[in-house]
């Protein structure tokens, strides 16, 4: 198990050395915040996705400890499955548990949930890697602190939407950027189009959105025009020339620049966006078709949102997509929904296969499968990487067939570049925090307070993606109480 | 709080359903099937009519009041009001008889039956449509649309095939439209469509092996449905302490309050064990639209604090005490000073605009807790007609020129109910056969009682980046919901919508068409037409630069004197190309 290692002199040095590589050729395009990019050159390609997995995923049924004790500990909280219980028992992880790691105090052997086989093998390939304990903080905090509340803490925790914005852009609902869209400012120079920079398949999502950068939404199949700019709607005669079409686009988008509101010159903005990017899309997904080799779902995809999502983004990262998008740079969101599971928590997360259905966790570590597969096929799995969010963990305590809302948990990194095949950080107890048995994690119920920051993350993401040392504090905020890079990016 | 008592629902549609983070684009303006004969039809009813109090509301006035306080104006309503007064109007609104949306999707469930066939959503959105475009209780249901986007459920999630209680519950959100937000939170707080939703049906109370009650709906019923995360001065803005919120609550308060929402169950005539955990041998036929009853073996009996109250420790559950802890848990909640501004607010961004000044908010939740306002209301804290007039009645609902930052964004809903009143639709089936209108590419990006969690479709405080809005600091829900996707595909919608009406097809035709024979009758002259859309659809707001723009494309599609086939069709595109350019327009977008 890895501990986070500070940034070295010697990874410094060879990002000048990447830079200095570009001698006087360097594209204009590069502003001061790209020349500081260790990676800007010029045929290089970074993506970065998010995986939400909105609700609040229950972590401590996603990577469970392996030795007997803490896992006996694990059970004693949350009983067993079949018995009256929600956890896993141990024999039930054979399959999916992980080698062992160099021993903490917590243990040394861990495994998945029996429905991510897949995600295990991709850990064994060492093409995913394990954050432990990971979420929003200030600072390190600790049981004593939280309860004495005597360090900064971020707001609301527990709530769903805030923490889902929290984990996104460091602040409760209403925060205007969010980590992903930060990157983008700072590379989005490198792209042909800035419009393709920071992109969601999945809805609006704050993460996204940067002080400069938009983001675009796309659907699963691409991108819609409006038709009745290209086709005169309702039939109206060719003796009309092109009036119906011409004043259609004059009103959606204000051509005449005489909307005074600020609602509706924003909403006016976007359709200007879907306007302008809607060809462009359409023509660079058509270049890389949906059945095309690498990109075809797998079969038992069809209810598979996450990964239909994630088709969509394949498309258009691949090479021949780009050709149109000139993107060099890019954040992508994803996202499955369903995680809240106060309640039927083990029918809602795990295959059946008797049943013919698929938990969440199974839809989760497929469509990650398929994704990473996919970038395999087009050659790109060290350009691209994968990570998964989610509002908070749950508690470890029961309710009898489900959890409560939490804090800390455990999430993945995958791809090509990824250090994998490890744990980084520090895997918690599986107690409740009593009198006589600390856990100084426990915020109570076995809420995690966090061990990693999710300012940890986006600093080692973003230094891989090219943003300098120096322009850290604007993607990860508070990484000036943390060390700067968890050591899990090659 | 998607996931509860997945015994009672398809295991199946439910873990394939569960979209919370959006993307679900499923589902299409309607479903065709096989004609059906109507069973439950609503029918395009008559005004009512109004007294004359003598202080009248001009057209463009009338037509904007009505876009706030109903489903959209149309010729007859705009008329009515006219000739009448705001406060005349809402007196004879508070009148109006409620239609239950419970005993249409009975009289479906019931019809599919005998021909075999399983139940749908699409029965609940049906009536929804068929209420909306026709029932003169515009008001009423108006503001039940508002309050199930306060106190959420959804059919997203684990109560995909509740077709009964998500009638119910919405039936139940109109009730109390008109009645006191008490009540309202108590029949929300023990429907079953609730307790389902945000499980805390069947939830029991601990045990000594480690089992802790389930905290979800204590949790939502503070954060969401009563009093909000941060304490709140009269007039909506934070209170501060040493310039840093106060929080509502803290995760104690959650733990003590989810213990009294322990023990709730179906109801029945019995409670039993059996009965509470639904086996099979104990079922009653309407547990799913009957309130939840309490089961004293399942509840807490320990001490339950919670927002500075106490409940003390209890030797034994009665059905008694239950009440009892429920009446002290609701009424702490009904108390608090944050609901009338918390709910006030949220009720003015429902029906007028998101951005509404400390002020507006004050006077609203002066209403609330008094219980009057502008002569409405019968003094008792929480009386909604009283909080409904003050939203409605205020001078800053409707100001005489807008400032940059007032308005909102109309939600897809409402602009298809719009078209569907200011055009009179009928429907062919009677049945308002409209279905889901999820997709976001071809569709509305929005269905009524289809939201992806407890959250709503958008946040109250939704703040849209990059935005002229986001840099003024001011809100914007509806823009949750708005991308380049959905700007498109609603604009390529109503292209259809608008030629081809809405919703299944029967025998070639969508069910649900306009009446454009008024229009039509205008469309030689293209000013009066412009003017007359202008008025049923932008309330008279129309830029000049857009007028000009329809004007030219309108002019350009010329009426045959010599052929009246051609001449009829050329009518009948000059309309529909003035209805959908209008409905288009960033002024018809914006409400204000």
């Amino acid at each position: 198990m890895r501990q986070p290692t500070r940034q070295t002199r010697r990874e410094f040095l060879k990002r000048l050395g990447a830079l200095s590589s570009l001698g006087t050729a360097a594209p204009f395009a590069l502003n001061l915040a790209g020349i500081g990019a260790a990676s800007a050159q010029a045929n290089d390609y970074k993506a970065i996705v998010c995986l939400f997995m909105f609700g609040g995923n229950d972590h401590f049924n996603m990577v469970m400890p392996y030795d007997t004790t803490p896992h006996a500990e694990y059970i004693a909280v949350r009983g067993t499955q079949g018995a009256g219980g929600i956890g896993y028992a141990r024999a039930s992880l054979a399959a999916t548990s992980f080698g062992t790691l160099t021993a903490q105090s917590y243990g040394s052997q861990f495994a998945l949930c029996p429905s991510m086989s897949a995600l295990s093998t991709l850990y064994a390939q060492g093409n995913a890697a394990v954050l432990a304990n990971i979420g929003p903080l200030i600072t390190p905090t600790n049981r004593t602190q939280y309860r004495n509340n005597s360090v900064p803490m971020p707001p609301k925790l527990f709530s769903h939407n805030d923490q889902q914005s929290v984990w996104q852009a460091y602040a409760s609902e209403g925060v205007r950027t969010g980590w992903g869209g930060r990157m983008g400012d700072l590379l989005a120079s490198q792209n042909t189009n800035t419009i393709f920079t920071a992109i969601s398949a999945a809805g609006n999502a704050v993460f996204l959105a940067g002080d400069s950068i938009f983001q675009y939404q796309i659907s699963n199949t691409g991108a819609t025009a409006i038709n009745a700019l290209a086709t005169r709607p309702f039939g109206i005669p060719s003796a009309t020339g092109s009036a119906s079409m011409d004043a259609l686009r004059n009103i959606i988008t204000d051509a005449s620049s005489t909307s005074t509101l600020n609602l509706e010159r924003d909403h006016v903005d976007v359709v200007k966006r879907s306007v302008n990017a809607a060809g462009l899309v359409t023509s660079a997904l058509a270049a890389k078709p949906a059945n095309s080799t690498g990109i075809a779902l797998p079969t038992g995809s069809t209810g598979n949102r996450v990964a239909q999502q994630l088709q969509a983004v394949a498309r258009l990262i691949s090479p021949e997509a780009r050709a149109f998008t000139g993107a060099r740079r890019q954040v992508f969101f994803v996202s499955i929904g369903g995680f809240d599971t106060h309640d039927n928590e083990t029918l809602a997360l795990q295959d059946d296969a008797a049943a013919g259905r698929q938990g969440l966790h199974g839809q989760v570590s497929r469509a990650i499968e398929y994704f990473y597969n996919a970038t395999v096929a087009m050659g790109m799995q060290n350009n691209v990487t994968l990570f998964t969010a989610s509002d908070f963990g749950r508690t470890l305590t029961s309710n009898g067939d489900g959890t409560d809302h939490g804090w800390g948990a455990h999430h993945f990194v995958v791809g090509g570049a990824v250090r994998g095949g490890d744990i980084y950080g520090t895997m918690p107890l599986t107690r409740l925090h009593t009198p006589t048995t600390a856990n100084d994690q426990d915020s109570g119920s076995g809420r995690l307070i966090p061990t990693t920051s999710v300012d940890q993350l986006a600093a080692t993401l973003a230094t891989w993606f090219g943003v300098s040392g120096g322009d850290l504090t604007d993607v990860a905020p508070n990484i000036g109480n943390f060390n700067a890079n968890l050591g899990f990016m090659i | 709080m998607w996931f509860r008592n997945l015994a009672a629902v398809g295991l199946l549609a439910l873990l394939t359903a569960c979209g919370g983070g959006g993307g679900s684009d499923s589902g299409s303006g309607g479903t065709a099937t096989t004609a059906i004969p109507a069973s439950c039809t609503y029918a395009a009813s008559a005004e009512p009519n109004i007294a004359d109090n003598g202080s009248h509301p001009t057209q463009q006035e009338a037509s904007r009041f009505l876009a706030q306080a109903s489903f959209g104006p149309r010729e007859a309503s705009i008329n009515a009001l006219t000739q009448s007064s705001y406060a005349s109007w809402l007196n004879n609104q508070f009148a109006q008889p409620q239609a239950n949306h419970l005993t249409c999707v009975n009289q479906e469930l019931a019809r599919a039956a005998a021909l075999g066939q399983g139940g749908n959503q699409d029965f609940f959105f049906q009536s929804w449509w068929g209420q909306a475009m026709t029932r003169p209780d515009q008001l009423r249901q108006r503001v039940a649309f508002a309050l199930s986007q306060i106190f959420v459920v959804s059919f997203e999630g684990n109560l995909s095939e509740s077709y009964r209680g998500i009638a119910s519950y919405y039936d139940m959100l109109g009730r109390n439209a008109f009645g006191n937000y008490r009540q309202l939170l108590e029949d929300v707080s023990l429907h079953p469509s609730m307790g389902i939703y945000l499980s805390h049906l069947r939830n029991q109370k601990e045990n000594s092996s480690g089992r802790v009650p389930d905290e979800n709906y204590a949790r939502e019923v503070m954060q969401l449905f009563s009093i909000g995360l941060y304490e709140l001065n009269n007039d909506g803005t934070i209170r501060l302490s040493g310039g840093n919120p106060i929080e509502t609550y803290t995760n104690d308060d959650v733990s003590g309050l989810a213990k009294v929402f322990t023990g709730y169950s179906w109801a029945g005539p019995d409670r039993s064990n059996a009965r509470f955990s639904e086996s099979n041998s104990a079922r009653d036929p309407n547990r799913d639209v009957l309130p939840m009853q309490g089961y004293p073996q399942y509840h807490s009996i320990s001490q339950k604090s919670f927002l500075g109250t106490t409940i003390a420790a209890q030797g034994a559950a009665t059905v008694a005490s239950m009440d009892s802890d429920l009446d002290i848990a609701l009424d702490r909640l009904y108390n608090h000073p944050n609901v009338g501004p918390f709910i006030g607010r949220q009720l003015i961004q429902r029906l007028v605009t998101s951005n509404p000044s400390p002020a507006y908010v004050n006077r609203v939740a002066n209403a609330f807790n008094s219980g009057s306002a502008h002569g409405f209301g019968n003094g008792t804290r929480g009386d909604m007609k009283a909080v409904i007039a003050a939203v409605l009645l205020d001078a800053e609902a409707r100001p005489a020129s807008p400032g940059t930052g007032d308005g909102k964004l109309r939600e897809p809903v409402l602009r298809l109910a719009n078209w569907g009143r200011a055009f009179n639709t009928s429907s062919a089936s009677g049945s308002w056969r409209i279905g889901n209108t999820d997709s976001s590419t071809g569709s509305l990006g929005q269905t009524p009682m289809r939201s992806s969690s407890v959250f709503n479709f958008y946040r109250p405080g939704y703040l849209p980046p990059n935005t002229h809005m986001a840099t003024a600091g001011l809100v914007a829900p509806e823009m949750q919901i708005t991308h380049e996707t959905s700007v498109a595909g609603y604009v390529n919608f109503m292209q259809s919508v608008v030629q081809n009406g809405v919703g299944a097809s029967v025998s070639g035709l969508r069910d649900v068409r306009p009446d454009y024979s008024a229009e039509i009758a205008l469309a030689n002259n293209s000013d009066a037409l412009i003017d007359r859309v202008n008025l049923l659809v932008v309330r008279g707001g129309m830029k000049a630069s857009t007028r000009a723009s329809i004007k030219t494309a309108v002019d350009a599609i010329t009426i045959s004197s010599t052929n009246a086939t051609n001449a009829a069709n050329a009518r009948r595109q000059r309309v529909y190309l003035t209805v959908f350019l209008a409905m288009a327009s960033p002024e018809y977008l914006i409400q204000k």
